[in-house]
């Protein structure tokens, strides 16, 4: 089913003023990259607000301990950024893997959160790195972790019309992996995913984040492995034990896409991976 | 706030258009119905890139943009590039190649490159590969669309060098 109805706000009041105007069943549309493809199996609702118009949602502030980085903005453009590939490097690093460049040049990171998809890349880069998100409807705008944003496959903490404005990273000096598992090297959707953020201090662990995709009903975080770690050095044997914990955190499912045994055995290598692959 | 509209203005190929659609009509099919049929419909779903188009300087997948998103932007199609009596260095270079059999990629392929031959400079082969990674091709195999593509970049690349004397510096 597609929309009978597609609307394209200027500005946020403008979207706030027209939403009691609009027919009830309606969403929102930024890339479309999701939306588009639901759009093709089933009802997708009789209206669409095309978001992709608000700048608002392009949006990027720097502060002195975070960064901000709005809905709207494609994959493309914020791995283009000095400051995201300098405060963010996981998400950085993940775009490679995130679809092909013209995906890239389409998709937001708004809507890789908002779609609710464990296997999402964006989000998953997002998480390592201690990403909050920031919702607003209306005049009202609340803020929480992004961990906590995820209820369940394809559910999240969005009200009716709520926006996802962006989200809030703090900066800490943090190094990143990102190991994607998918049906061939690039361009496939993950079957496993781990992605370590971890901030070294000579040589030893003083704070390590691990967040994984596609292996539980939410992008998850690994805390058991990443608490494990405080205060390690990253030798053969801590790596070891910190991938068996993660991998003993992840709940994976058979679908279309691999296999539960299979995703649970990769967990762990990617683990091991991604911790080797940490620079000093 | 725009509502209910059934017309969408873009910039086509550089000329300024006005065209009827509906809420629901992609933007290929737009660019199919007008007779911009050089752009392909593939898989429908983002994967295979026969439909690729420029939209304000970037690679696009026509298949999953509404041509209502298309709404006062600069789209860019394949009719764009050379015609059969003055082929552009690309699409000489893909046929010098032997890159093209059935040809119902190269449109998208030729999109692509254009993308990212005029968004980079000293193109590597990795860069390029990068590029292309959302373009796909059944007939031929790769290697010879490498071939073509990396001719172009170095044509391209030594071009400015020989026009430096009279246009100076770009
Ligand atoms: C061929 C293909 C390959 C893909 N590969 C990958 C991949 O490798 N990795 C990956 O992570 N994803 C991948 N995806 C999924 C998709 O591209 C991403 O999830 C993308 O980031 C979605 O963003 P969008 O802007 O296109 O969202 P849309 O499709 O426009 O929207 C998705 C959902 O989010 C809602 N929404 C969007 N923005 C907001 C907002 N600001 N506030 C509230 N709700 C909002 C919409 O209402 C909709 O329900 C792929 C998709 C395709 C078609």
């Amino acid at each position: 089913m597609r929309p009978d109805l597609l609307v394209k706000p200027s500005s946020l009041a403008g979207l706030w003023k027209a939403l009691p105007s609009l027919p009830r069943d309606r969403r929102y549309l930024a890339g479309g990259t999701d939306l588009m493809i639901a759009a093709g199996h089933g009802h997708a609702g009789d209206c669409w607000i095309d978001i992709s118009g608000l700048k608002e949602l392009k949006a990027f502030r720097e502060t002195s301990s975070s960064v901000f980085i709005g809905a709207g903005l494609t994959i493309a453009e914020l791995a283009e950024m000095t400051a995201v590939k300098k405060w963010l490097p996981a998400l950085a690093l993940c775009a490679p893997h995130y679809a092909s460049p013209s995906l890239r040049n389409m998709a937001t990171i708004g809507g890789n959160a908002a779609n609710g998809s464990p296997c999402a890349d964006g989000v998953c880069a997002l998480l390592s790195e201690k990403a909050e998100i920031v919702l607003g409807l209306k005049g009202a705008k609340r803020k929480m972790p992004l961990h906590s944003f995820f209820l369940a496959p394809k559910r999240t903490a969005l009200k009716k019309d709520e926006l996802i404005l962006g989200f809030e990273v703090p900066k800490w000096r943090h190094v990143s992996a990102y190991e994607k598992l998918g049906p061939r090297s690039y361009f496939g959707i993950s079957k496993v995913t781990v992605c370590v953020s971890a901030e070294l201090s000579a040589g030893l662990v003083k704070e390590a984040v691990i967040a994984c995709a596609s292996v539980a009903p939410v992008p998850l975080l690994a805390r058991k492995a990443a608490e494990f770690l405080y205060g390690r050095r990253l030798d053969e044997g801590t790596i070891s034990e910190a991938a068996a914990l993660a991998q003993s955190e992840t709940s994976p499912i058979t679908d279309t896409r691999s296999e539960a045994a299979y995703r649970k055995a990769m967990v762990r290598v990617l683990a091991v991976r991604a911790l080797s692959k940490l620079p000093a | 706030m725009k509502t209910a509209v059934n017309t969408v203005s873009f910039t086509l190929n550089g000329e300024k258009k006005t065209f009827s659609t509906r809420p629901d009509e992609k933007l290929l099919d737009l660019l199919r119905r007008e007779g911009y049929k050089g752009t392909k419909y593939g898989c429908g779903q983002g994967t295979c890139g026969a439909c690729t188009v420029i939209m304000d300087g970037r690679a696009v997948y026509a298949c999953l943009l509404y041509a209502m998103q298309a709404e006062g932007r600069k789209v860019r199609t394949i009719e764009s590039m050379g015609t059969h009596d003055k082929p552009a260095p690309i699409q000489q270079e893909l046929v010098a190649a032997g890159a093209v059999q059935c040809g119902y990629c190269i449109p998208g392929i030729i999109m692509s490159a254009t993308a990212l031959m005029e968004a980079e400079k000293d193109i590597t082969d990795e860069v390029a590969r990068e590029y292309m990674d959302g373009n796909l091709c059944r007939c031929t195999g790769y290697e010879k669309i490498w071939v073509a593509l990396r001719k172009t970049i170095d044509r391209a690349a030594a071009e400015p060098a020989k026009k430096a004397p009279k246009g100076g510096k770009k």
